[in-house]
């Protein structure tokens, strides 16, 4: 049973997303240079992968349990802004401020799920309702209790050790938040793909009323999916703060296209029930390295967005011809 | 009985609007929650006590969203002829909207001057007194020269939100500048999926300083990527070699031209903006003063090291 199979290797779903993260890496060592491997170069798309990814594991669970959480945009500076009045504004602890920045993401997280479970109303517009009910909230409370849109959290105000556990670079270069993304992708992996719970959510995006009716808590696992994505947000965003030393209201909009992108780059299909873990962080590490390659290229900076755009595609179209080529193959029968 | 006194209090106000002698002036700002226009409020409030001095009045009248921008303005200035002011101070923020708006209160024999958006080709075009504010360009141009003369030859205008005519603007001024100071310059457009995520900023910043070792001075068009620029030099070993600038002030970055990781910020100072605006109107209607400089430009107000505390006790104040 245990042989070895190539043909079940590759018919696993992350292995098209390998192959688009392999077609990006070659395309930005010939047309950049091998500067892109080192370790400045590799931190330079690192730290962009971890930030995203962080947020792009939840949102693809989402994904793949068919439900969609926008409203991550609004979360990530709604972190930031928390802990920056919180520690930075009012002096307080800044693990007051963590707690804050967490307590806030479960909240928007409960919200979210329960309204999406309690009612019709599709998770795309339950979620744009909070995205901009958060960015409202966030933006009126900084300026009522700050008088500005950008909140300073100095180091002095971090203190040290969460400066050191969220905020500093390792060896040059790389976010502490880079051990955080694969702390968290090793559990997301271990839950999603060794666990019931995994299961319960292929078969949840698969079909959710069969999955209901064959004892699967739906309503609890999409609750606890949209929790989770928030909380990551908010992570995100409060980690952010204690590195650059200031939130703001204004910033996190593109992570939401992002993270669809970095997911269904990493193979999930949009309406659910395939994906997986790894390909997530495949996908993510693909866009990263898209996005921040342009720079070790000699093109004129002004086509950086065609070229993302591009090659993203390219990428996805690679890994959708793949897996239906891997998905259709049969073996000879002997 | 609430209704009665309402009337009353207003037939008041009209009697006062319609009997004093000295200059009624109506500004025209933006929302409360809005910073910068709370710093435009402290103008207008200290210049107010000018104004009530000589016997005139002040009203800020101020949008309460932005979401139906072009009527909500033309609404204000409607109300403003219909109060039957003397001056009005106004931003040309949509001219397309404004302008018939604001033709009709010239016509109505209202000074006009605008402020902070407009420019003085504008304000002539409308009847307009003086124009009151920066100039994108100019603003520009001065940061460039502020680097050639702090010895810095080759500079990177970064771009968060490139096509954006006010802040192509900014960075065409900073490449001219220093371009005819005898430096170099040039401006890095960064792509739609960066915006707001500040790692991606750093990143993009840090991996250019690598690539081009030559890079001196690297200068930001928002106070926010300034923030995410100022990680992104540390990170390229440079923060000794580049000097960093930026356009607008926020806290952080005014503590780092306090600690020294930042070299300088160009203000528009809005504060200036409504407190000549309005002084400069009401001594016009007033004495029938007039001011030959125009346009009056209230920026590049350059914030470096020099004047780093007094500017950060300005913030303290709400003028900055």
């Amino acid at each position: 049973m245990n042989t070895f199979s190539f043909s079940d290797l590759l018919r696993r779903p992350e292995s098209g997303a390998v192959l688009g993260l392999l077609f990006v890496l070659v395309f930005f060592v010939i047309f950049g240079s091998v500067e892109f491997l080192k370790p400045a170069g590799a931190a330079s798309w690192l730290n962009v992968a971890a930030n995203l990814g962080i947020v792009a594991i939840p949102v693809g669970l989402l994904m793949i349990s068919g439900e969609l959480d926008i409203s991550i945009g609004a979360m990530i500076p709604a972190g930031a802004l928390t802990v920056g009045i919180i520690s930075g504004q009012f002096g307080l602890p800044i693990w007051v401020g963590i707690a804050g920045a967490l307590g806030l993401g479960v909240i928007v997280g409960l919200i979210n799920g329960l309204l999406v479970v309690n009612t019709a109303v599709p998770s795309l517009i339950v979620t744009l309702g909070t995205l901009f009910a958060v960015q409202g909230l966030a933006l009126g409370f900084s300026v009522l209790l700050t008088g500005t849109t950008s909140v300073a959290l100095s180091p002095a105000e971090s203190g040290a050790i969460a400066k050191a556990l969220f905020g500093q670079f390792i060896g040059g270069g790389f976010q502490v938040t880079i051990f955080w993304w694969l702390l968290f992708t090793a559990v997301y992996v271990f839950y999603v793909h060794y666990s019931p719970f995994g299961n319960w959510l292929f078969a949840m995006g698969g079909d959710r009323v069969s999955a209901r009716n064959a004892g699967i808590p739906t309503d609890k696992l999409t609750i606890t999916l949209f929790v989770l994505s928030s909380v990551s947000a908010a992570f995100v965003g409060m980690c952010q703060a204690i590195l650059f030393n200031v939130a703001q209201v204004s910033a996190g909009m593109t992570f939401i296209f992002n993270s669809i992108i970095s997911v269904v780059v990493g193979g999930v299909l949009l309406t659910g029930g395939f994906g997986s873990v790894i390909g997530i962080f495949l996908g993510t590490i693909t866009f990263a390295i898209v996005n921040q390659g342009i720079y070790f290229t000699s093109f004129d900076r002004n086509w950086s967005s065609l070229i993302i755009g591009a090659m993203l595609l390219l990428a996805v179209l690679m890994n959708n011809t793949f897996r239906i080529m891997a998905l259709t193959y049969s073996p000879k029968k002997k | 009985m609430a209704f009665k006194r309402i009337l009353i209090a207003a037939l008041a106000a009209t009697a006062v609007v319609s009997t004093a002698s000295a200059a009624n002036i109506a500004v025209i700002g933006g929302k409360n929650d809005d910073a910068f226009w709370n710093i435009i409020k402290k103008g207008v409030d200290d210049a107010r006590l000018v104004v009530e001095a000589n016997g005139g009045t002040v009203n800020y009248l101020r949008l309460q969203t932005y979401d139906n921008f072009a009527p909500d303005v033309v609404q204000l200035i409607q109300t403003a002829i219909s109060q039957k002011v003397d001056g009005l101070v106004i931003p040309n923020w949509v001219p397309e909207g404004e302008d018939p708006a604001i033709k009709e209160a010239t016509a109505a024999g209202i000074k006009v001057i605008l402020m902070n958006a407009g420019g003085i080709d504008k304000a002539r075009e409308l009847g307009a007194i003086n124009y009151v504010g920066s100039d994108e360009y100019i603003a520009g141009v001065a940061g460039g020269e502020y680097f050639f003369k702090n010895g810095k030859k080759n500079v990177l205008c970064v771009n968060t939100v490139p096509g954006a005519a006010n802040l192509e603007a900014r960075c065409k001024g900073v490449i001219d500048g220093i371009s005819k100071a005898g430096g170099a310059g040039k401006q890095l457009p960064l792509p739609a999926t960066s915006f707001g995520d500040a790692t991606a900023v750093a990143e993009a910043i840090k991996a250019t300083l690598l690539q081009d070792g030559g890079i001196d001075g690297v200068i930001t068009i928002s106070a926010g990527d300034a923030d995410s620029a100022a990680i992104g030099v540390m990170q390229a070993g440079k923060t000794e070699g580049v000097l960093l600038g930026t356009f607008d002030l926020n806290q952080s970055g005014l503590d780092r031209i306090k600690d020294g990781t930042q070299g300088f910020a160009i203000d528009q100072q809005p504060y200036l903006q409504s407190l000549l605006a309005v002084t400069l109107l009401a001594s016009a209607i007033d004495f029938g003063t007039d001011l030959p400089t125009s346009p009056l430009l209230t920026g590049p107000g350059i914030v470096d090291k020099g004047n780093i505390d007094a500017t950060l006790a300005g913030v303290g104040k709400g003028a900055r």
